[in-house]
């Protein structure tokens, strides 16, 4: 049988929307489904991969896992709203320069999580970073360039302040 | 070392905008206006005859569009082998029986994707079991189940190399005792060489079935257009070539109107080579519908439905003098092929002939077979038989070294081909880098110091592999165009699939470095079968060296154009003019020259309109037209071959039994890197990835079930298992390579897992010889050496 639909409230990349959705939808489904944000992937869809990693109010988490219901009221910031006014975030700079990533699927969400963990903890040790990185996999780096990106732009941020893009 | 502008820089890749900002499309985010979603009900049986499939339900079910079942496809068949010996035999839709769980039985187009599965659940299905084998020694035998009762191929079909050329038609027959591939081959003389050793060791490796567990699942998105009768497709692949050839012979769509998008690819690793039925359902159903349809498969398909990586019992037998120096080899390899045939023949053969590079073995036997079991097809896995046979033979290398006394650095050195060697099938060693891969990394890992030094629970091991570069596979070539832009900037037009590795931005590389442009100054087009060259893509680990020439070849073609009307504008010889910054000047005076603008608009008006557009082409292995015999394994195969030396240092804790992996050390002959930071990028990958296939990745079934196809009981290594990696460029350059380069994509990962697996024994002095590395085995090992 059909849930009713239900309206929420919810801020993506910083614009507030009011959707009516489907109940039973993930927040995977709400991005790309109904708002057309396709970087977030879906890969396993059992919270074991991360390559659907979008942030919530300030956390990272799966978004293939959460229902979109629990977004109601909350803050939403995925890797489309990563760049600004034409400007690539420092984690994306790095990530070109270092030559990161190959595929690129698991990019998005590896983003995300840096993004949330780098907003918290400005300066990790590289154990900090491995440790925080486990739930994204990567089938094609070996993960060590994007552990040397990331630390690079903790360690050292001026080189990644605002660019062009 | 030649000094080189744009080769051998690590600059950035050509995709990183699309892929940092999620602007990057791959299958799963293609919409279309009206597409339907599909899914496809799958066997629950291992074997089975099909009685009855009752769809009415789901037929009446609001929003179902299409259902098919093995009546709607009856007769198609598909393989990755489809040659007059082996022609293919897997059935689009499960037909009359299932052979596996998680075959194709029906498929269902409806308007959303919760729709096509409530309507799977309404498919009735009546199945009469019969019995299942799974073993492939059982399949062999009097007696066992037959999984292919019928004659293959039907009367009359056409096998895909007959289609391509080849003479011969394809042999009918019923398969005997599930027997499916075989190779014998042989040179010299293994028995009189076993006579002459001083020294015989034999040992049984069993390597298991992996995941190629690419970041992205398998899908496609199709649409057919009834009024034109053009089919568009999107899809995860390896290739445009072989998947819209496939289309084509199975859906009868004329090839021409058959287009395959650009898309980005999220890995493959070989998983994604050859057709799938999910790709070929897909477009039947769009035909049938006349609307788009996509089809996305789970993880859970992925492991179970599409194929897994090659799994092989390997029996070595090798003699040797004292002094180490090796005299006979035989080889007996079983191969647990599953209901179809995959790639297994071909892995079977290269399985000899990826070692046949590294060792001058004077007498050698090398035997195969391949049986069918109930279970899903294998195909090739980054390196393709390589892994396999290297873990086996590096291993027992190892331990002949120490039942003589040798030094295994020495006894492998010792063994070696030699640059310029011809092998028994007449390829040439035109490069050969691996002396000096070994001694690179033998002396930046210090291993003379560590080397059986280590104490207890710490060990360090070497292993060495080879990789071909290309051999004959459709389309046979590769092309590509290099087009000259009217503000003196080109434009490239590649079809080698793009899937991580690197092939466009590197082609760019070569490009630019060869008209005397900046990597910016290459625009792209690529990836698209209508817009690009017929490509015969990085099949064969011929992306380097076949696919990434022909671009090469192309620029070069266009510079001549460039030089000969730069020589009328400036009345000068084409000998004496060179080619920078989007200009042409004088070598005795550089300040004379003219723009590359100004050399197109003179080229059309003062001549015919003459556009500046150059072309290349390039094939795998010029001197022959087809590919050698996989069974016999005579005949060349390939122009030349990449090679890798590793060491990997471990520790082993003895109460668990876990091993962890403290460093890996590369030494890679690639011929040339051409882009440092890929290069390194790709060596990384695969010291991580052969690390899971040492110590942890299988695909473990029961009774045809997999039970592990998720990424929570089937693990990958994850960024806190990564070990110290150190890469070292040993390369010899190949002179038939584009500025000497080889291909660096596929080679090192047998290496590692040589490697890691011989540290383990210099640890733990436990003979494990299957894969993985499980502690439990360690752990056991350990036990029983210390009550002995
Ligand atoms: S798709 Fe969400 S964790 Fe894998
Ligand atoms: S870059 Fe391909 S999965 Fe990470």
């Amino acid at each position: 049988m059909e849930l009713a639909k239900k309206l929420i409230k919810v801020a993506v990349n910083g614009e507030s929307r009011e959707l009516w959705i489907k109940q039973n939808i993930t927040l995977l489904d709400l991005l790309r489904d109904y708002l057309g944000l396709t970087g977030a992937k879906l890969a396993c869809i059992s919270n074991s991969c991360g390559a659907c990693t979008v942030i919530v109010d300030d956390m990272a988490v799966k978004s293939c896992s959460v229902l979109a219901m629990q977004v109601d009221g909350k803050e939403v910031f995925t890797v489309e709203g990563l760049a600004k006014d034409n400007k690539l975030h420092p984690l994306q700079q790095a990530f070109i320069e270092h030559v990161a990533f190959q595929c690129g699927f698991c990019t998005p969400g590896k983003l995300m999580s840096a993004k949330a963990l780098l907003d918290e903890n400005p300066n990790p040790t590289e154990e900090e970073l491995r440790r925080d990185m486990e739930g994204n996999l990567c089938r094609c780096t070996g993960y060590k360039k994007y552990i040397e990106a990331i630390m690079d732009v903790a360690q050292h941020p001026e080189k990644y302040s605002a660019k062009e893009g | 070392m030649a000094d080189y502008r744009v080769v051998g820089k690590g600059i950035p890749r050509k995709d990183s905008i699309e892929k940092i900002t999620g602007q990057a499309k791959y299958t799963f985010d293609i919409v279309l206006p009206e597409m339907l979603h599909a899914k496809i009900l799958r066997s629950l049986h291992a074997h089975a005859k099909i009685v009855n499939i009752d769809t009415s339900e789901a037929e009446k079910l609001p929003g179902v569009k299409a259902v098919i079942t093995g009546k709607d496809t009856w007769g198609m068949r598909f393989g990755f082998v489809d040659t007059p010996r082996y022609p293919c035999e897997q059935p689009v839709i499960a037909e009359d029986k299932v052979r596996f769980i998680g075959e194709s039985v029906a498929a269902v187009a409806a308007v959303d994707e919760n729709t096509a599965n409530e309507a799977l659940d309404l498919i009735e299905i009546e199945y009469e079991p019969i019995p299942a084998v799974f073993d492939p020694e059982e399949a062999m035998k009097e007696g066992a189940p037959q999984i292919h009762g019928e004659q293959i191929p039907a009367p009359g079909r056409k096998c895909a190399w007959q289609d391509w050329g080849v003479a011969r038609v394809a042999r009918s027959y019923n398969p005997v005792n599930n027997i499916g591939a075989t190779v014998n081959l042989s040179y010299g003389d293994s028995e009189k060489g076993f006579a002459e050793a001083e020294y015989i060791r034999e040992d049984t490796w069993v390597v298991p079935r992996t995941s190629h567990a690419a970041m992205e699942p398998h899908g496609a998105v199709a649409s057919y257009n009834p009024l034109t009768g053009y089919l568009d497709v999107w899809l995860s692949h390896m290739g445009y070539e072989l998947k819209r050839y496939w289309i084509s012979k199975t859906l009868g769509i004329p090839i021409s109107k058959i287009r395959v998008h650009k898309t980005f690819i999220g890995g493959a690793f070989g998983g994604k080579a050859q057709v799938f039925d999910h790709e070929i359902i897909a477009s039947f159903l769009s035909r049938k519908t006349g609307k788009p349809v996509k089809l996305i498969l789970t993880r859970d398909e992925v492991f179970t439905s599409t194929n897994n990586s090659i799994a092989l019992k390997i029996n070595v037998k090798k003699g040797v003098k004292k002094d180490g120096t090796i005299v006979g080899q035989h080889v007996k390899l079983i191969s647990d092929m599953g209901a179809y045939r995959g790639s297994v023949p071909v892995c079977l053969f290269l399985c000899h002939s990826m070692r046949d590079a590294i060792y001058n073995i004077p007498n050698l036997t090398h035997e195969g077979v391949g049986a069918y079991t109930n279970k899903s097809t294998t195909m090739a896995k980054r390196g393709h038989g390589s892994q396999q046979m290297t873990t086996a033979i590096e291993s027992q290398m190892d331990w002949i070294a120490e039942d003589l006394g040798l030094d295994p650095v020495e006894f492998r050195l010792k063994n070696l081909r030699q640059k310029g060697d011809v092998l028994p099938n007449r390829d040439t060693l035109n490069s050969y880098g691996l002396p000096d891969c070994i001694k690179k990394i033998v002396e930046a890992s210090n291993w003379k110091e560590k080397r059986g030094k280590l104490g207890p629970g710490r060990g360090i091991g070497l292993a060495v592999s080879a990789m071909f570069n290309g051999s004959g596979y459709w389309p046979f070539t590769a092309g590509s165009i290099v087009r000259m832009n009217h503000d003196g900037t080109v434009t490239l037009y590649m079809g080698q699939a793009e899937f991580g590795q690197g092939p466009t931005t590197t082609t760019c590389q070569l490009v630019a470095e060869e008209l005397g442009l900046n990597v910016e100054d290459v625009n792209l087009v690529d990836g698209d079968s209508e817009l690009c060259p017929l490509d015969y893509s990085n099949f064969l680990s011929g992306g380097m060296f076949v696919s990434c020439k022909a671009g090469l070849v192309a620029a070069q073609d266009l510079r001549q154009q460039i030089l000969k009307v730069a020589a009328e504008m400036l009345e000068e010889d084409v000998e004496d003019l060179e080619t920078m910054n989007r200009r042409v000047y004088i070598k005795t005076d550089p300040e004379e020259g003219v723009a590359f603008d100004e050399i197109l608009r003179y080229s059309i008006q003062k001549h015919a309109g003459d556009l500046l557009m150059g072309k290349g082409f390039c094939k795998p292995v010029p001197e022959i037209e087809f590919y050698p015999s996989l069974s016999k394994g005579s005949g060349r195969w390939t122009d030349a071959y990449s090679f890798t030396a590793s060491i990997a240092e471990v520790s082993v804790d003895a109460e668990t039994g876990r091993t962890k992996v403290d460093h890996i050390w590369i030494g890679d002959d690639c011929g040339r890197e051409i882009n440092t930071a890929i290069c390194e990028g790709q060596l990384q990958s695969q010291a991580v990835m052969g690390m899971g296939d040492a110590l942890f990745e299988e695909v473990m079934f029961s009774e045809g079930r997999t039970i592990n196809a998720n990424f929570v009981d089937y693990e990958i290594p994850r960024a806190f298992d990564i070990p110290e990696i150190t890469t070292i460029d040993a390369s010899d350059p190949d002179p038939n390579g584009p500025f000497g380069a080889k291909e660096i994509g596929e080679c090192a990962r047998a290496a590692v897992i040589g490697s890691i697996v011989n540290a383990v024994y210099d640890a733990t002095k436990v003979k494990i010889t299957s894969l993985p590395l499980h502690p439990e085995k360690i752990f056991r090992g350990l036990e029983e050496k210390a009550k002995s």
